[in-house]
């Protein structure tokens, strides 16, 4: 995903407020409304991005990690992501973020490095297939139509 | 905009009054639903109107949207730039970036006949079978790349630009865009930023560039396409920008038609014919790949749109979930590619 977690039930509550309630009928259904506000502002005290989302992305920087410390001759200046303390969606942002300054460093080199390339793909490899795994169907025709469609 | 719409409508008159020099009195405004960035609404003004036109469409930047902070210049100028040319679209009278005046930049344009079509609508396919609209897409596509922008308000776009840098500026722009919007780091953005400045051909031509051209930004009526609208991204540079864009699989609905209108072949060969420049395979690939990174910048914008400028729709964090499989594109080009 990438919206955090607290932000992006923020946004489902003021999209209710603003966009829904004023649109919606009757007692019932708008009472059915403030119900779902209320518990997702308790999912946002209590939930977060789960330990098995989180966890294969960090283990995916790990290996990256991993794969860099037993490439002979890595300059000590090429960025590397650290050893990872904690799973939290800070602590693969700030992976990430090392993994973009490797990326940009390698393209900066005027002699490029084969295994530096390979354990570089094989991390998107790996990131990309998780993220793709735990999305669901699309769903922008219903989005834009606000009807049922047959796919 | 604060005032909501009897606000606009209000200021709207005021300017109108000012623009025509006569008491102009708006009705039957109506907001269209359709598109993520600029807010439309079709209005109507007695006569006389503009150029005699007293059915309008206004469009509004506003603050919070998917690439705020707006500028209506680039639109307008584009609008007249095809005003009276082979390139059908509505004419243009009024723009101003002033916030003062509406609450958020805007233009005011002739409401063109026709309806939309929404290209991930699987339910919607039928009207476009017959292949005429495919080859009117890509014959008025021709048409815009062959133009003459440089005695237009498009030209100063265009200071500095030349064959030879125009595809490393569309790429420092949507970098700078990527930067802007992206709510966490992509590594895979950045191999693409560098492979794509690694492989950056020289322009054939420079062109105007409609920066969106697909199914679903433009209006149509009788099996004709009447106005190509959405000129938000409007930009010079190389023909093959737009082909680029317009050939990507996600507007082509599952079939094997570029935006479910025309064949990859016929549209290439309607192009060359109105342009007389050959489709270079290398370009295509070009801009494919960075078709492919404006459309994860584009779905990172909606992400931040509803983030941090307070934008909640919800399309917005639905357009974020559509990075990843635009990253995987990227990744299997980038494969084929090597």
């Amino acid at each position: 995903m990438n919206n955090s977690f607290p932000r992006l039930i923020d946004g489902m509550i003021e999209a209710l407020r603003q966009n829904v309630l004023p649109a919606t009928e009757g007692e019932f259904a708008r009472g059915q409304v403030f119900g779902v506000i209320f518990l997702l502002k308790n999912l946002r005290l209590r939930a977060g991005w789960s330990t098995a989302f989180l966890g294969e992305q960090l283990a995916a920087l790990d290996e990256l990690r991993l794969s860099l410390e037993q490439i002979d001759g890595l300059s000590a200046d090429a960025p590397r992501p650290a050893k990872l303390a904690e799973v939290t969606e800070q602590a693969r942002d700030a992976g990430d973020a090392q993994v973009c300054a490797l990326i940009d460093w390698h393209a900066a080199q005027g002699t490029k490095i084969p295994a530096v390339e390979r354990a570089v793909d094989a991390y998107l490899h790996r990131q990309l297939r998780h993220e793709l795994s735990t999305s669901a169907k699309p769903m922008f025709a219903e989005i834009s139509l606000g009807k049922e469609r047959s796919t | 905009m604060s005032g909501g719409l009897p606000d606009l409508t209000a200021r709207f008159d005021a300017h109108v009054t000012k623009l025509l020099g006569r008491p102009v009195t708006s009705r039957g405004w109506k907001q269209y639903p359709s598109g993520f960035s600029w807010s439309t609404y079709g209005v109507s003004i007695e006569a006389p109107g503009f150029d005699g036109v007293t059915e309008l469409v206004l469009r509004l930047g506003p603050p919070n949207g998917l690439f705020a902070p707006y500028s209506a210049a680039p639109q307008f100028e584009a609008l007249k730039a095809v005003e009276g040319t082979a390139v059908p679209a509505p004419r243009a009278f009024a723009w101003s970036d002033d916030e003062s005046i509406l609450g958020a930049p805007f233009f005011v344009a002739e409401k063109s006949p026709g309806v939309t079509v929404i290209p991930w609508d699987a339910d919607d396919r039928s009207p476009r079978s017959d292949g005429a609209i495919g080859q009117q897409f890509a014959d008025i596509l021709g048409e815009l790349h062959a133009l003459d922008w440089t005695r237009t308000g498009l030209a100063r776009f265009g200071e500095g630009l030349t064959r030879q840098n125009a595809a490393a500026r569309a790429v420092d722009e949507w970098e700078r865009g990527y930067r802007r919007w992206a709510t966490r780091p992509h590594p895979m953005m950045h191999k693409v930023l560098a492979w794509l400045r690694a492989h950056a051909p020289v322009a054939p031509r420079l062109s105007i560039v409609h920066g969106d051209y697909r199914l679903g930004n433009f209006l149509e009526q009788d099996g004709r396409i009447t106005a190509i609208l959405d000129w938000e991204l409007v930009r010079l540079g190389d023909p093959h920008e737009d082909l680029g864009w317009s050939c990507l699989p996600q507007y082509r609905g599952g079939t094997e038609l570029m935006s479910q209108l025309i064949s990859r072949d016929e549209l290439y060969a309607r192009h060359e014919a109105k342009t007389g420049l050959p489709v270079q395979p290398e370009s295509m690939h070009f801009y494919t790949i960075f078709s492919l990174l404006k459309l994860a910048a584009v779905h990172m914008a909606g992400a931040h749109a509803f983030e941090h400028k307070g934008f909640f729709d919800m399309r917005m964090p639905a357009m974020a979930t559509q990075i990843a499989p635009v990253l995987r594109q990227l990744e299997k080009a980038l494969e084929a590619a090597s």
